[in-house]
């Protein structure tokens, strides 16, 4: 192993690669910044330049590419909660808040060291255990998947606020409901169309993202005439005393956590930050650094995700989520074949593409700490000037990922149904979960019973489905001691 | 994710109408589970899908149930009617809505690059924006980035409009 880690430091330290992680990074960063653009566009959109290089470097730029553009959706969401990609809706939950409160720099430092944090750790734990890991992955299955997007759903509940649950499960349900309209995958019938072809493909990402979040939360701002952001002379990209520490344990979990979930073929980096978040959301103390930590929590994770989403890529040749299949796509093209046998066939590249992520995370830092001050400028701009700014930017990238104007409407729709669910006190990220997750739970689902000739035996068959199924039922007893405890006490005099 | 986070950044607290949306949200909530749950009792199957386990009505139809149970829950414990504030800025909200759907409706005609520059007009003057130079720099500004950007970095072809066809 350490022969090609050397093979690989070579690899990654020549001047040439080196200039592609930077020009990768950059490019990635930029790209993913405008909302509705996530790492899949940077990606593919990046496909042509990459097509002049030999494949390591290629493979370098294209890793570039990808932590760039996830660490480019996370400043969309900070600072205008406008997620564009899934991983990084966690990120605005208490990156927007603290922004709003005069601390935009802050809260896109504390991004940029926990997905460093993240992207290291991730890196290090794939040199080490890729190839343990991937035989590992393969243990999960339909089965398995199913009842994690369960426990994931299940979680929702479970970490609501006091008073909260029934209006997240009803989010969530709304969600779910949302991501089964259009085409159903298996038996090919419209569902929810009502004829209209431009639903036949189903709601975007995008753009149920866009409404929801961003479009919505301009909304809310005209609605309630809010007032201009505290003036800032300079917002310092520094962060206050006491944050590292604070933030340390919940990047050193979330990061470990955000590699593991990141290397089962499916889950990746939306499912990592969600299941950060929540975890951070266990570990809270109420205390000032709570907000700090629900940022670094998301942020570490994904990143340590895309990280993991390399070693079924790598080592099995199987893509866990789409960024990674377009990347499979472009190793395919260079006449390279993922596989348990790249190690041999290809070390400089499987190896140069592992130590170029250290490179990577680095160059991440250091392009954006210094932008940091002047791009977190944006939330102190005027009210009057942000808001139109924010809804003619969230439509921008939604138009531009369908080229449809009924879109428009569609998520004029949405928006104003955001805005409801928000004024009537629901949170509106179970919804978005729900709908991210629907598609896949169905999926596993029905290939999990039709695998199981239409039994539901497969819940307590296998042994990881047994744990899982424990999970789940354990994530409930919390909810319903409380209730319980709420309804002695609401019936004692 | 967390019902803390949505309220934090929703900030509906602040609103005195929050009661009055309260109360209607979970109605309108039970009605939409009950529209959903008629149209997906009418999703088409043939004889093999009905009689699979999971069809492709079966999950719509226990997340409509789901919806339905959760909304009828919620209305039994919603909170009193509060009377909405006076003051809420309902009419410009609609004239945000107005010019985004005559945008949607522009699209096609004028191309996305005008339609990008007269909606950032209209909306910095319905917000209340009066300075000249930012109502001139800032759409066209915005538009020819936004152009400069997807058609030309990008390479992505985005229809003229058929006035400039």
């Amino acid at each position: 192993m350490w022969e090609g880690i050397t093979a690989g430091l070579a690899t990654a330290l020549d001047p040439g690669n080196l200039a592609w992680v930077v020009a990768g990074c950059l490019a990635g960063t930029l790209i993913g910044m405008l909302p509705g653009l996530g790492p899949i566009t940077a990606i593919a959109l990046m496909i042509p330049v990459s097509y002049s290089l030999d494949p390591a470097a290629g493979m370098i730029m294209m890793a570039g590419v990808y932590y760039g553009a996830v660490f480019g959706g996370s400043t969309s969401s900070i600072l205008i909660n406008a997620p564009g990609v899934a991983s990084t809706v966690a990120t605005s939950f208490d990156g927007y808040p603290m922004a709003r409160q005069g601390q935009a720099g802050r809260a896109l430092a504390l991004a940029a060291y926990a997905s460093f944090a993240g992207g290291v750790v991730g890196a290090v734990a794939l040199l080490l255990f890729a190839s343990t890991l991937a035989a590992l992955a393969t243990a999960f299955q339909s089965p398995e998947y199913t009842l994690i997007l369960v426990f994931a759903l299940s979680s929702i509940a479970a970490f609501a606020d006091r008073g909260q649950v029934l209006r997240s499960l009803a989010a969530a349900l709304v969600g779910l409901m949302l991501g089964t309209v259009g085409t159903d995958q298996s038996a090919g019938v419209q569902r929810f169309t009502f004829g209209r072809l431009d639903l036949t493909d189903g709601l975007s990402f995008v753009l149920v993202a866009m409404a929801t979040f961003a479009l919505a939360e301009a909304f809310r701002m005209v609605l309630a005439g809010d007032e201009d952001a505290a003036p800032t002379r300079f917002a310092h990209a520094r962060l206050h005393p006491g944050d590292a520490a604070a933030v340390a344990p919940a990047v050193g979990r979330s990061s470990i956590l955000g590699f593991l979930v990141g290397v089962l073929p499916g889950a990746g980096a939306t499912l990592a930050s969600f299941f950060a978040y929540d975890l951070q959301r266990r570990f809270r103390r109420d205390d000032a650094a709570d907000g700090a930590r629900g940022i670094a929590a998301p942020e570490s994770a994904n990143n340590a995700a895309c990280t993991g989403s390399f070693v079924p890529l790598l080592t099995l040749g199987i893509p866990g989520s789409g960024t990674t299949a377009v990347l499979l796509g472009v190793m395919l093209s260079y006449g390279v074949q993922p596989g348990p046998r790249l190690l041999e066939a290809e070390p400089a590249m499987f190896w140069g593409v592992i130590v170029s992520m250290f490179i990577g995370n680095v160059v991440l830092l250091a392009l954006n700490l210094p932008l940091i001050p002047y791009i977190s400028r944006i939330v102190y701009l005027r009210r009057r000037v942000l808001v139109p700014f924010v809804i003619v930017f969230s439509l921008l990238g939604v138009y531009l990922t369908s080229l449809n104007s009924f879109d428009i409407f569609l998520m004029l729709a949405f928006a104003l149904a955001g805005l409801a669910l928000r004024l009537g006190g629901f949170p509106l990220a179970p919804l978005l979960l729900g709908f991210i997750l629907s598609g896949m739970l169905e999926e596993n689902l029905r290939r999990t019973v039709l695998l199981a000739d239409g039994s539901w035996a497969f819940l307590l068959d296998r042994p990881v489905s047994m744990v899982l199924v424990v999970l789940c039922v354990l994530v409930w007893v919390g909810p319903l001691k409380r209730l319980l405890a709420r309804r002695r006490d609401a019936g004692e005099p | 994710m967390s019902a803390g986070s949505g309220r934090r950044f929703a900030g509906p607290s602040a609103l005195n109408w929050s009661g009055l949306i309260r109360r209607l949200v979970p109605l309108a909530m039970a009605a939409f589970a009950v529209v959903y749950l008629v149209a997906a009792w009418n999703i088409p199957l043939d004889p093999w899908s009905a009689a699979e386990t999971v069809n492709a009505r079966a999950l719509p139809l226990v997340y409509g149930v789901g919806l339905l149970a959760v909304s009828i829950a919620l209305i039994a414990v919603a909170p009193p009617r509060q009377d909405a504030r006076r003051g809420a800025r309902w009419s410009v909200l609609g004239a945000h809505c107005v010019v985004i759907a005559a945008f949607g409706l522009l699209i096609p005609y004028a191309g996305l690059w005008t339609a990008t520059a007269l909606l950032l007009l209209a909306g910095l003057l319905i917000a209340g924006e009066r300075r000249l130079a930012v109502l001139v720099i800032a759409p066209l500004g915005t538009a020819a980035v936004a152009w400069f950007l997807i058609a030309v970095v990008l390479g992505i072809y985005v229809d003229p409009g058929v006035w400039f066809d």
